[in-house]
């Protein structure tokens, strides 16, 4: 599928109601009132979703799997893992660490499942249980992942410790970079318009 | 600018009375109450969007008193425990140098903030007095408020870090305070404000006024 077929809309900012022609590879279409994105045709967007998605999983996997960080100061010396320091932050304050464990994992690992999920159901040409639902909730947890902040919050407060103790960056600490990168890739190629269509184009089980 | 250039007035969803769908886009007739490609409820933004955009408002204003008067963080050195507010930091960080580092948290903690709060109550104001200027000004700033706003928890997550990772025994702990809760709190009522916020209502005048764009 190279091409968009024409369908008409309705702005979702401006409620001007738009033709939206033929769109070929590449193509966007901007609201001609207020230049809100509408509809874009990114090649192979369902290949690149599963397969960055997959890519993302496994590096959040990995991110969790050796050392995050490690601090030296006046002979002390620490590594710490990503889940060890959740549960240090889970001591010490639950709510905050319920935030930060679900806005910087939690909430992009279900948009990844969902969205690889979903992925799934278009490669294969048949609906899977449930396909709605996964891409009704990964649309909705958009907003919500905040993968890509937090690796700016690691970056002022590593400026911050390096004034304190002498800082080594993990092997966890570069997958979750990677794993950031994949997940901004997944959702750079979602586009409510085409999921849904193709979505509701293939049969069920 | 206009987009009456070419003289003839284009129609909106609302006087062909239909609506699209804000989660799959489809489009539906305006009394319809569910999608029917995607099953998701149609609420019609329109009601209510200004009230909840305020509530939330309000909300984020009341959450943003404790959020810079409680300590964020404590950091305990060599047994004397400090309190830190979050402009305590900054003018910390500023005077030790470190200008990069005190300009984002300055920026992630107060600036956007109150920028945002500033920008949407300035949006519902001017939708609530029927204001036709500028509404592709209003619906830039709004879409920056939307895309920047996020980047607040910036700060959360750097005592989140700190207190995880600052744990020296004798010589150095860092703990979360109070504040750091209130001021994640008060970034998720502010995008909560910015959802709720329609901005169809920024050119809901358009239908009353067809021919004669005012931009």
């Amino acid at each position: 599928m190279s091409q968009l077929e024409p369908s008409r809309m309705v702005c979702h900012e401006c409620d001007l109601l738009v033709d939206v022609p033929l769109l070929k590879a590449h193509d966007k279409a901007f609201c001609p009132r207020c230049e809100y994105l509408l509809a874009a045709n990114r090649p192979n967007a369902t290949e690149k979703i599963l397969a960055f998605s997959v890519t993302a999983l496994t590096f959040l996997v990995l991110a969790n799997s050796f050392a995050f960080i490690s601090l030296s100061a006046s002979g002390q010396e620490q590594t710490v893992t990503l889940i060890e320091s959740v549960n240090v932050l889970f001591e010490q304050h639950v709510l905050l660490a319920g935030i930060v464990f679900a806005t910087i994992i939690g909430v992009p690992a279900s948009l990844l499942a969902g969205m690889g999920y979903v992925s799934i159901s278009l490669r294969l040409s048949k609906r899977l249980p449930g396909t709605h639902r996964a891409l009704r909730w990964s649309l909705h947890m958009l907003p919500w992942s905040m993968a890509e902040i937090f690796l700016i919050g690691i970056l002022v407060s590593f400026i911050k410790i390096v004034a304190l103790a002498r800082v080594e960056l993990g092997a966890s600490f570069w997958a979750y970079v990677f794993f950031t990168v994949s997940l901004m890739l997944v959702i750079l190629n979602i586009d409510r318009r085409e999921l849904w269509r193709q979505v509701n184009a293939v049969s069920n089980v | 600018m206009s987009e009456i250039a070419n003289g003839h007035s284009l129609p909106t969803g609302r006087a062909a009375r239909v609506q699209g769908c804000t989660m799959c886009t489809a489009v539906s007739h305006i009394d319809a109450e569910h999608c029917e490609d995607c099953g998701a409820h149609l609420h019609g933004r329109w009601a209510n969007s200004i009230e909840k955009t305020w509530a939330w408002l309000i909300t984020s204003v009341i959450l943003y008193i404790p959020a810079n008067t409680l300590p964020i963080m404590y950091t305990r050195f060599l047994g004397n425990e400090t309190p830190n507010t979050i402009l305590g930091g900054v003018v910390t960080l500023w005077h030790h140098g470190s200008y990069p580092i005190a300009a984002i948290i300055f920026i992630a903690s107060v600036f956007v903030p109150i920028g945002k709060i500033i920008i949407l109550s300035w949006l519902c104001i001017s939708v609530q007095l029927k204001s036709p200027l500028a509404r592709r000004h209003k619906t830039l700033l709004y879409r920056v408020t939307e895309v920047v706003g996020r980047w607040s928890m910036v700060d959360v997550f750097v005592v989140g870090i700190l207190a995880a990772l600052i744990q020296l025994g004798n010589i150095m702990t860092i703990l979360p305070g109070p504040a750091a809760l209130a001021f994640a709190a008060m970034v998720v009522t502010t995008m909560l404000a910015a959802i709720s916020f329609d901005t169809r209502l920024i050119w809901a005048l358009n239908a009353q006024r067809n021919t004669h764009d005012r931009e």
